[in-house]
């Protein structure tokens, strides 16, 4: 499949480039391309997306036609990864282009709000959510001139200079049909590329109806493909799946623990190598979201190959060496291998699939973790009565995963541990017994070793063995990465997850706010100071759908934090007390209204969500409904009344003189 | 340089440096028995880095990581094991740096008995931990001595061996000469619920991105003197203000309640009267019923009988018990400080090999400045005052307002969290937002150039001017 050779991108890249006219022909192929390598459908919707916001201004029609193509006909995966970054595509085009073209894009939009013609889906070619927040940017930009569509679209965007724009489109008959897949017009064709792919399989008919295929008479007219009743029904599933045994969520979850594990062990192996950390996180996330939901089999195929995938794709860095470092070598500073690439459940399964998979689950209630109000994306999914024949699947063996991912490099040889960090062995040359004899066995309580000590320096000086290892083996073994301790029992398990999950997470962040200037931030006032509670093992918490790396891309899912423009003229003037920089005002469709984004209330203060908690470590506001953080946030506590308290304790704890 | 056990490289100059280290680097392998030191002195111009092989290692407390890269420079130190370990050193620059093993046994290192005051007042927290009385309260200690006595290091590792516990407790900085989180000339508090990186002094506070060592959270006041009693009303007056704020923090906290104070102090002289009367006024304040006393067998004498049959408002004894002092204390001469608190500033703005930060640089009128001067008002006459505690009914102000003016040149003025109108007691009783650092005075077009954490308007809050920490003349050479 086209997958398999590394110029299939290549090849799409450069048809998008030659693609200068509405030209159907040139929109099937490209089409061609996207359905036989759903596989490659993240690459190729970022190839594609990314097409069309360099594109010159009469480039971008075309490229939009592309888009809206593949999306009609061969939906998922596509549909999800499109459908998120969907707004800063449309809109970054519409302020780009004449108005001519606008007007095709308005039509275009329009169909994108219902179901394909003569679909038995009845579902829109993309959710409401997706395209919503399109329509409504365009009303207000509508009601307010280009003005607001240029603010909207940020600073620096220029309206197009009178490009000229040819809109003529190349009729069909002009264009040889046939190429090397040609044949199209006329009735279901042979499937070309997709010998081994039994479409049919499930019995729905033949997919293979392909876009464009309308007898060429709207050639007149200039129209975008979007407006052409023959468009083509979605196929029933996607392609390429279909192919594919269906998958058990058991085994699969099996498939992706037994990763875990492994990269749990390669990681404590090679601490130093933020490739092997982000993968780990990405299959945790991608577990987290397996045990919370159950997932349509397209979207578990997609799992189930991106998983394979990822033993084949990602090339292992080269220095990958199990054996340990000897220790002549000088400390082990080499930077990680630049060519490790970066994965995240984003980057497995596309942009914005994990909002997806979360929104997907969104009608599963979870008593623990209370979700806020998804972003859902749309998802061409199978309905879901599809009979599945259960006992066909073949669960993939998760030793055979690891097999590939060994072959490819990215595993050591070695049998993949518990994940236990092992502590340096170590022969003391006093031996500490521990417990010592003498002393009861049991919880070691610390009344029944410091009862003997009195506050005087004789008994301070008598050295005491057994309390020495009170202070290390009693405490478990080292995070090998900060070398805190955790108990080995079932409380002090539960932390090292947490806290492991924690280096991950800042590891991840770390090598994203590189990128990006940071400061020294302003010290909390005193009232912050005291309702400050501390967290331990909690990192900022991305919002759901917004796993990482989406910045920039996500003006439509502004921060999950906003709160109405304040009516208050003393608090609408007022600044972040942290960074004191100005709040950013949008409007937000979803509450209807003018927001300030990433904004929240603490007690009658106005802060940067993003600042307060980068301070105080919590969400404040949002405490209960987080399951992240420990500290709830204090009830609101003004600061007369802190102040009042504060004199208050001041008097309780002077000193009494005797 | 990197992220202990995450790898991370962050600026050019640590891969240059790294690449030193390959080629004209040293490579040595300590082997310690239990309770001897590795005692080394880095120069700023070097690094030295360390490596956990085998075993277990200790710097003030905190735990090394095993194989994990610690990087040092401008630094006097040691490392410590209870265990028996293996280290790595590699130097950049093998001529510059100093190291030797200390070969203690157990009966001679101070370790043991600051083991065994450590494991007392877990006995003291956990017990806290389960009263029944919700008020009940872990120990506060303040450790005092002569100079260079240990007292910063017993802090440490005080603080440090609580939280490996999994406690919170609550350091508090009482000695203006140094800054605990904050700079120097500054008196502070934070809690410690997490580890400490220990290629730093007392590790980082917040910027705006991630931290792969957690960070902590200080509150601090502006004093802008070098020593107690340069001013000894004002000092007493913030130190009543921090523990007014540390005692509202444990009452309201209970993980911290539990877990207690751990209080350093400035540098005692047992022959000034001024000095002791500033002990017993923070053990008033903070209400402390355990004092250490380091390497002083007089100051030791000094406060048992000041706070014989005195109790805290708990109704606790107060127990005063005198320690050696902590063994290998580097001299640490006055050069060696100003380097110390020029990196401190440094640091503050501009991050360090982990982490760089990028501050803000502005041009202001004068106009739109507000500040106030913090002068010396040495007090003779308070000393023999047996009512030590700060009256908030006193008029005097101690701060004066005052026109910007090229004497500015290379100071690190306060930011206060007090509005510009405010009546200057209220600004001088404010707790410290940030800090700022004058690049340049232009007297005839009366504007300043300023360093600032964050580009953000600074017209609007009022910035107290001491005088330490002294100007920094090579800054931002
Ligand atoms: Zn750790
Ligand atoms: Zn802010």
């Amino acid at each position: 499949m086209a997958s398999q050779d590394e110029g299939f991108l290549e090849d799409f890249r450069d048809a998008l480039e030659g693609l200068q006219l509405n030209s159907r022909f040139e929109i099937q192929n490209l089409t061609m391309i996207a359905r036989e390598s759903t596989e490659e459908a993240l690459v190729i919707s970022q190839a594609l997306q990314d097409h069309i916001k360099r594109a010159a201004p009469h480039k971008k029609l075309p490229a939009l036609y592309v888009l809206d193509s593949i999306v009609k006909n061969v939906g998922t995966p596509y549909t999800i990864f499109f459908g998120k970054r969907l707004y800063n595509t449309f809109m970054e085009a519409y302020a780009s282009v004449d108005m001519a073209t606008r007007r095709k894009m308005d039509e275009m939009l329009k169909t994108w709000k219902e179901p394909i013609p003569g679909s038995i889906d009845t579902r829109p070619v993309f959710a409401p959510d997706v395209t919503r927040p399109i329509e409504n940017a365009l009303m207000q930009a509508r009601a307010s001139g280009n003005q607001q569509l240029r603010r909207m679209m940020g600073p620096g965007r220029q309206m197009p200079q009178g490009v000229p724009y040819r809109d003529s489109p190349t009729p069909p008959a002009a264009r040889p049909p046939s190429q090397s897949n040609g044949g199209y017009i006329g009735g279901p064709p042979p499937i070309p590329g997709v010998n081994n792919a039994p479409y049919g399989q499930h019995g729905q008919p033949p997919p293979a109806q392909y876009p464009y295929h309308q007898p060429p008479s709207s050639q007149s007219t200039p129209q975008p493909p979007a407006n052409i009743p023959a468009f083509q029904p979605p196929y029933h599933g996607s392609y390429g799946m279909a192919a594919q045994p269906t998958i058990s969520t058991d085994a699969l979850k099996e498939d992706i623990q037994g990763l875990i594990t492994a990269f749990r062990a390669e990681f404590a192996r090679n601490p130093q190598d933020p490739s092997i950390q982000s993968k780990l996180k990405a299959l945790l996330d991608l577990q987290g979201i397996l045990q919370a939901q159950n997932l349509p089999q397209d979207q578990l195929v997609l799992i189930k190959n991106q998983i394979a995938g990822l033993a084949v794709t990602i090339r292992a860095p080269p220095a990958q060496t199990p054996t340990p470092v000897p220790i002549s070598q000088p400390v082990a500073v080499a930077p990680p291998p630049a060519a490790a690439p970066k994965v995240s459940i984003d980057s497995i399964l596309g942009s914005g699939a994990l909002a997806a998979l979360l929104a997907r689950g969104s009608g599963t209630p979870q008593a623990s973790t209370p979700q806020p109000p998804p972003a859902t994306v749309a998802i061409r999914s199978p309905p879901p009565q599809r009979a599945e024949p259960q006992q066909s699947a073949a669960p993939a063996d998760p030793m055979a995963l690891l097999g590939m991912l060994r072959k490819a490099g990215m595993l050591t040889a070695a049998t993949p541990s518990s994940g236990s960090t092992p502590v340096p062995s170590l022969t003391p040359t006093v031996p500490l017994p521990f417990p010592p004899p003498g002393i009861p066995t049991g919880p070691p309580s610390m009344d029944n070793f410091t009862g003997d000590i009195a506050f005087n320096a004789l008994s301070l000086k008598q050295f005491r063995p057994h309390l020495v290892p009170l202070m290390f083996e009693a405490l478990g073994p080292q995070c090998t990465h900060c070398g805190r301790r955790f108990k080995t029992d079932d409380e002090g398990k539960k932390k090292k997850m947490a806290h492991m999950d924690w280096h991950f997470k800042v590891n991840q962040r770390i090598a994203e706010a590189e990128k990006s200037g940071q400061h020294r931030s302003w010290f909390v006032d005193e009232t912050d100071w005291i309702n400050t509670r501390e967290t331990i093992d909690e990192d900022r918490i991305a919002a759901p759908g917004d796993a990482s790396g989406t910045q920039g891309s996500s003006s439509k899912t502004p921060n999950l934090h906003y709160i109405p423009v304040p009516s208050d003229p003393v608090l609408k003037n007022s600044v972040c007390p942290i960074c004191q920089e100005n709040f950013k005002q949008i409007y937000l469709d979803d509450a209807g209204d003018w927001v300030w984004e990433d904004a929240i209330n603490v007690d009658g203060r106005i802060y940067h969500a993003s600042c307060h908690q980068e301070v105080t470590g919590n969400v404040a506001g949002v405490g209960t409904s987080n399951p992240y953080t420990r500290g709830t946030p204090e009830p609101v506590l003004g600061k007369r009344k802190a102040e009042d308290e504060l004199a208050g304790l001041r008097g309780k704890m002077k000193l009494e003189t005797a | 340089m990197s992220i202990p056990g995450l790898g991370q490289f962050s600026s050019a100059a640590t891969t240059a440096a790294s690449a030193a280290a390959a080629s004209a680097s040293a490579i040595t392998t300590i082997s310690l028995q239990p309770f001897w030191e590795y005692r080394f002195e880095v120069p700023f111009s070097s690094s030295l880095t360390i490596r956990l092989l085998s075993g277990t290692a200790e710097k003030d407390g905190t735990e090394l990581a095993p194989k994990n890269p610690y990087t040092f420079s401008g630094t006097k130190s040691k490392i410590n094991t209870w265990l028996g370990c293996e280290l790595e050193v590699t130097s950049d620059n093998p001529g510059a740096y100093d190291a030797y093993t200390a070969e203690h046994a157990a009966d001679e290192s101070p370790l043991v008995s600051y083991l065994n005051l450590h494991m007392k007042l877990e006995g003291l927290r956990s017990t806290a931990a389960k009263a029944m009385n919700t008020e009940a309260m872990g120990p506060r200690v303040l450790v005092v001595g002569p100079d260079a006595s240990g007292k910063t290091s017993l802090a440490k590792m005080l603080t440090a061996w609580a939280t490996r516990m999994g406690r919170q407790p609550l350091v508090v900085n009482t000695d203006p000469t140094e800054g605990i989180l904050s700079l120097p000339g500054t008196l502070s508090a934070a809690v410690f619920a997490t580890l400490m990186d220990v290629t730093t002094e007392w590790g980082g506070t917040p910027t705006s991105g991630p931290a792969g060592i957690p960070v902590k959270l200080p509150l601090a006041y502006y004093y802008g003197l070098e020593r107690p009693d340069q001013n000894p009303k004002l000092f007493r007056s913030l130190l009543s203000r921090l523990a007014a704020a540390s005692t509202s923090r444990l009452s309201e906290d209970p993980d911290v309640r539990h877990s207690g104070m751990v209080i350093d102090s400035a540098a005692v002289d047992a022959s000034k009267p001024g000095d002791l009367d500033i002990l017993a006024h923070i053990v008033a304040e903070f209400s402390a019923n355990i004092v250490v006393s380091l390497g002083s067998e007089r100051v030791t004498a000094e406060l048992a009988r000041r706070f014989a049959g005195q109790k805290t408002s708990l109704g606790e004894e107060i127990a005063v018990v005198g320690l050696d002092k902590s063994s290998g204390v580097a001299e640490r001469d006055a050069a060696f400080m100003q380097r110390v608190r020029e990196k401190a500033i440094k640091e503050y703005f501009f991050g360090d090999a982990k982490k760089n930060l990028s501050p803000g640089t502005q041009n202001i009128g004068f106009e739109s400045v507000t500040a106030w001067k913090v002068a010396e008002a040495p007090d003779s006459t308070s000393a023999e005052d047996d009512d030590d505690f700060y009256d908030p009914g006193a008029t005097d102000s101690v701060v004066e307002k005052v026109e910007p003016s090229d004497m500015m040149l290379n100071c690190t003025l306060a930011v206060m969290y007090a509005g510009t109108r405010d009546p200057p007691d209220a600004i001088r009783d404010a707790n410290v937002m940030g800090f700022v650092y004058i690049t340049d005075v232009d007297e005839k077009k009366k504007r300043l150039k300023v360093l600032a954490p964050v580009n953000a308007r600074l017209g609007d809050r009022p910035l107290l001017w001491g005088s330490w920490p002294e100007p920094m003349v090579s800054l931002l050479g």
